[in-house]
C-alpha cells in the first residue's frame, strides 16, 4: 500500500509526521507492505495512487503558500472524496478545502469550495485546548490538542462532538468536518499515536473490512491514552 | 504625590513578599492598579537592555548582570524571571527611589515574548537583545511566526537591535533596518553539513518562502543560511564564536578571548556570546568578560550534580514543550565518551498550565542518544507511556530502555550496582519530584 505525506516540511508543526508513520506501522504489522512519500509544493502527486493521504497543520503563513499549490489537486481531490478515499487533515490544513479562509487582515482567500464552510483568522489571541471529542465511528472519545487562531461556520457535516474544549467556531459544540472517508480536525499533532482506537478505525478503512488487523503491539500507546483520557477527565470535573 | 504612594506601596508590598517567599509579579500588579502610567513616570538609567527568545533568555541575563556587576556597574534585574510586566513592574518600582529614578547605571529586563508588546510600550529599550525563536511551548505559543509578530510590535525604531544572526527568523527583525549589531558562529569543528533535527524550520526562507539553503548547521536551524530566490541571507557579525572545542571545553571569542565552559553545550555558548556582546556595548573590555565567564557556573540552578549511592550525575534542566531544549541535552549525554545512562521525567507537561498534550516529544531527536556512550534509557513520570511509544520509532533497541512510571521507584533503582554517570533530563515542573528524593 502507498502512504502519502502531502506538504511533509511546510504543514508539520506540531510532531504530525508521527501520524503516517503510526499508519504505516500498523499496516506493515498486520502483514500489509506500506511505503511512504512525502511531497511538497512544486511536486506532482497521482492522488489515486495512494491508499491513504494526510496534510498536517502549518503556520498561517506556510497555509497560504501551500493552498495555492493545492490548487492543482482540486479535481482530484474532488474524485478521491467522491470514491471514498481515506484522508486525513489535521490542524489548519482542512480549512483550504472551504469555501475560502479570510486572514487577520481581512484579506480573502478562496478555497478550493469542495466544503461549504468559511474560515475566518485573527491575530490577538491563540485559540488553544486540551479536548475530549466523542464520535460515532469509534465507542472511545478522542483526545487531543487544538491550536488555532481560526473559527470556521457553516459546518453542516461536522466530525466531532465537542466533550470538552473548543469546536469549529465560538459556542459550536461540533468539531471538524467529514465527508465519506474524509476527515478533517483542528486537533493537532500525532492524534493517530495518541488515539489508538481512532487509528485501527482509520487504518481498518485503508486496509479494508474483511483484513484483520493485529493490534497487539499498541500496549503503551493505549495506557498513554487511559492516562491523558483520565487526566482531562479530572481537569473537566474541577472546573465544574 | 500618586506617583510616590504608588511606588512605596509597591517597595511594602515586595518587602513583606520576600519575607513569605511569595513571587514578584503581585506587588507590580498592585501598583498598575493604582497607576495604570506609572512605568512611563520613572526617570530610567542610560541603559535599558531588554533580553527575550525562545530560549536562554534567564541565563543570558544572569551572564550580563555577573559580568557588569564584576566590573562596578549596579544593576536592576529581574533575578526571579517574572518576566511579564507585572514582574518588570516590581522589578523598575522596586529600584526606584521615591521619587521615582531607577537608582542603577542599568535597568536589565528579560521579558516574555509574547507579553514584551505591552511591558515595552512604557519602557522603551535601549538595546534589544533577541537570542532564538523555536517551537516552545506552542499550547500557549502557537507557533514561532505567531511569537514573531507579537514581538514585532514590541520592537521601536530607535531601539538597537541585538541579533542572533544565525537564527533565520530572528533575523528578519534586522531586515532593511540599520541599528542592528549582529552576533553569531563562525563554521565550527562541531557543525554539520546536513540538519540533525526530526523537523526543519529553516527549510523555508521566513522572507520570501523560496526553500533555503545551509552550507553549515551549529545545531537545528541554527547555522549559515541563504535563500534561494530573494537573497535573504545570514549577516555577517560585529561579535563572534570564532571556534569551540566541546570535549576540551573551551570556545573562542573573536579569535583571541578564550573562555573555559562550565557547562560544554553550544547552547551555553550562545548565551555566554549573547553576555559578550552586550557587555562589549556598554564598554567592557572583551579579556575581562572572558575572564568573567570562564567556567562561570550559573546560579539559576539549571544545572545540577549529585550523587545516589556511589554513582554520580548531573540534572540538565530543559524545558517540556521545547524540543531544541532536549535536543541540546541530549547532544550533550550521547557525547559523554565515558559513557552514561539517561533518565527522562515527564510527570508534569507545565508548571503553570495544565495540558495533557505531548506532540512535543515527537520533535524530539531522542535517535542521538543510539550510540556506545549510551547504555541504558529510563523514562519515568507519568507521560512514561507516552516517552515509551516515542522511543518505539526510534532504532534505540527496546533492551537498552526501562520503563518505571514511579519516580521515587525510579530513583531507587538508579542506585542499584550500576556505575554509569547518570543524566537527568526533565522539566522545572518535575526536576523536584526527582531532586526531593536525595
Amino acid at each position: 500500500m502507498k502512504i502519502l505525506h502531502l506538504y511533509h516540511d511546510l504543514m508539520n508543526l506540531y510532531g504530525d509526521y508521527a501520524n503516517v508513520l503510526a499508519m504505516q506501522r500498523i499496516l506493515v504489522n498486520s502483514g500489509i507492505e506500506a511505503d511512504i512519500d512525502r511531497l511538497s509544493v512544486s511536486d506532482n502527486a497521482v492522488l489515486t495512487d495512494y491508499d491513504f493521504i494526510y496534510i498536517g497543520s502549518g503556520t498561517e503563513r506556510n497555509q497560504k503558500l501551500v493552498l495555492e499549490d493545492l490548487r492543482k489537486y482540486k479535481d482530484q481531490l474532488k474524485d478521491c472524496i467522491d470514491s471514498g478515499k481515506v484522508i486525513l487533515m489535521t490542524g489548519n490544513s482542512f480549512e483550504m478545502l472551504g469555501k475560502s479562509i479570510t486572514d487577520s487582515s481581512g484579506k480573502k482567500y478562496n478555497g478550493l469550495g469542495l466544503f461549504v464552510f468559511e474560515t475566518t483568522e485573527q491575530n490577538k489571541t491563540r485559540i488553544t485546548s486540551d479536548v475530549i471529542f466523542k464520535t460515532e465511528l469509534s465507542d472511545k472519545k478522542l483526545v487531543g490538542f487544538i491550536n488555532k487562531c481560526s473559527s470556521i461556520t457553516k459546518t453542516d457535516t461536522p466530525l466531532f462532538a465537542v466533550k470538552m474544549g473548543i469546536g469549529n467556531s465560538e459556542n459550536d459544540k461540533s468539531e471538524g468536518v467529514r465527508k465519506n472517508n474524509f476527515f478533517g480536525t483542528h486537533m493537532t499533532g500525532p492524534i493517530l499515536i495518541k488515539n489508538p482506537y481512532f487509528l485501527e478505525y482509520i487504518a481498518s478503512l485503508v486496509a479494508g473490512a474483511d483484513k484483520k488487523l493485529n493490534t497487539d503491539y499498541l500496549e503503551y500507546e493505549k495506557a498513554g491514552y487511559e492516562v491523558t483520557l483520565s487526566e482531562l477527565k479530572k481537569r473537566m470535573e474541577n472546573e465544574k | 504625590m500618586k506617583k510616590f504612594f504608588t511606588i512605596l506601596i509597591c517597595k511594602m508590598l515586595r518587602a513583606v513578599g520576600k519575607l513569605v517567599g511569595k513571587g514578584s509579579s503581585l506587588p507590580g500588579k498592585i501598583a498598575l492598579k493604582l497607576c495604570p502610567d506609572i512605568l512611563s513616570r520613572v526617570e530610567l538609567p542610560e541603559y535599558i537592555i531588554a533580553v527575550t527568545g525562545s530560549n536562554g533568555k534567564t541565563s543570558t541575563v544572569e551572564m550580563i548582570a555577573h559580568i557588569l556587576t564584576e566590573n562596578g556597574k549596579t544593576v536592576s534585574w529581574n533575578k526571579e524571571g517574572s518576566n511579564q510586566i507585572e514582574g518588570v513592574t516590581t522589578l523598575v518600582l522596586g529600584s526606584s527611589t521615591l521619587g521615582g529614578k531607577v537608582r542603577s547605571d542599568i535597568l536589565l529586563i528579560e521579558s516574555d515574548e509574547r507579553f514584551a508588546r505591552y511591558t515595552f510600550k512604557y519602557i522603551k529599550p535601549t538595546h534589544y537583545v533577541i537570542t532564538n525563536l523555536y517551537r516552545d511551548q506552542l499550547t500557549r505559543n502557537g507557533h514561532p511566526d505567531w511569537v514573531f509578530d507579537a514581538l514585532k510590535d514590541s520592537i521601536y525604531p530607535e531601539t538597537k537591535l541585538i541579533l542572533n544572526a544565525d537564527d533565520p527568523l530572528v533575523s528578519l527583525f534586522g531586515y532593511e533596518r540599520d541599528n542592528v549589531i549582529w552576533f553569531g558562529a563562525d563554521k565550527l569543528s562541531t557543525d554539520t553539513k546536513e540538519l540533525v533535527s526530526v523537523y526543519n524550520d529553516g527549510a523555508y526562507c521566513p522572507h520570501c518562502k523560496a526553500p533555503m539553503k545551509y552550507s553549515t548547521h551549529h545545531y537545528n536551524h541554527i547555522g549559515h543560511y541563504e535563500c534561494t530566490s530573494c537573497g535573504y541571507k545570514r549577516h555577517d557579525t560585529q561579535y563572534t564564536v570564532t571556534s569551540v572545542d566541546l570535549d576540551e571545553g573551551l570556545a573562542v571569542i573573536d579569535g583571541k578571548y578564550r573562555i573555559s565552559l562550565a557547562l560544554k553545550s553550544l547552547y551555553n555558548i550562545y548565551n555566554i556570546l549573547a553576555a559578550y556582546t552586550v557587555a562589549s556595548i556598554v564598554g567592557i573590555d572583551g579579556q575581562k568578560i572572558a575572564e568573567d565567564m570562564s567556567d562561570y557556573v550559573m546560579k539559576n540552578g539549571r544545572v545540577i550534580t549529585f550523587e545516589i549511592g556511589s554513582r554520580q550525575g548531573t540534572m540538565l534542566t530543559s524545558k517540556h514543550e521545547n524540543s531544541i531544549s532536549y535536543d541540546q541535552s541530549i547532544r550533550l549525554a550521547a557525547a559523554d565518551k565515558n559513557g552514561c545512562d539517561v533518565m527522562f521525567i515527564v510527570d508534569a507537561v507545565s508548571r503553570k498550565y495544565f495540558t495533557s498534550d505531548v506532540s512535543w516529544l515527537w520533535d524530539i531527536d531522542f535517535e542521538m542518544l543510539q550510540n556506545d556512550n549510551v547504555h541504558e534509557i529510563i523514562l519515568s513520570g507519568k507521560y512514561s507511556n507516552d516517552l515509551a511509544v516515542r522511543f518505539s520509532y526510534t532504532d534505540i533497541p527496546p533492551e537498552k530502555i526501562k520503563i518505571i512510571e514511579d519516580i521515587p521507584e525510579a530513583y531507587n533503582y538508579l542506585g542499584s550496582d550500576r556505575k554509569e554517570y547518570i543524566y537527568v533530563i526533565t522539566c522545572f515542573s518535575d526536576k523536584g519530584k526527582f531532586l526531593s528524593l536525595l
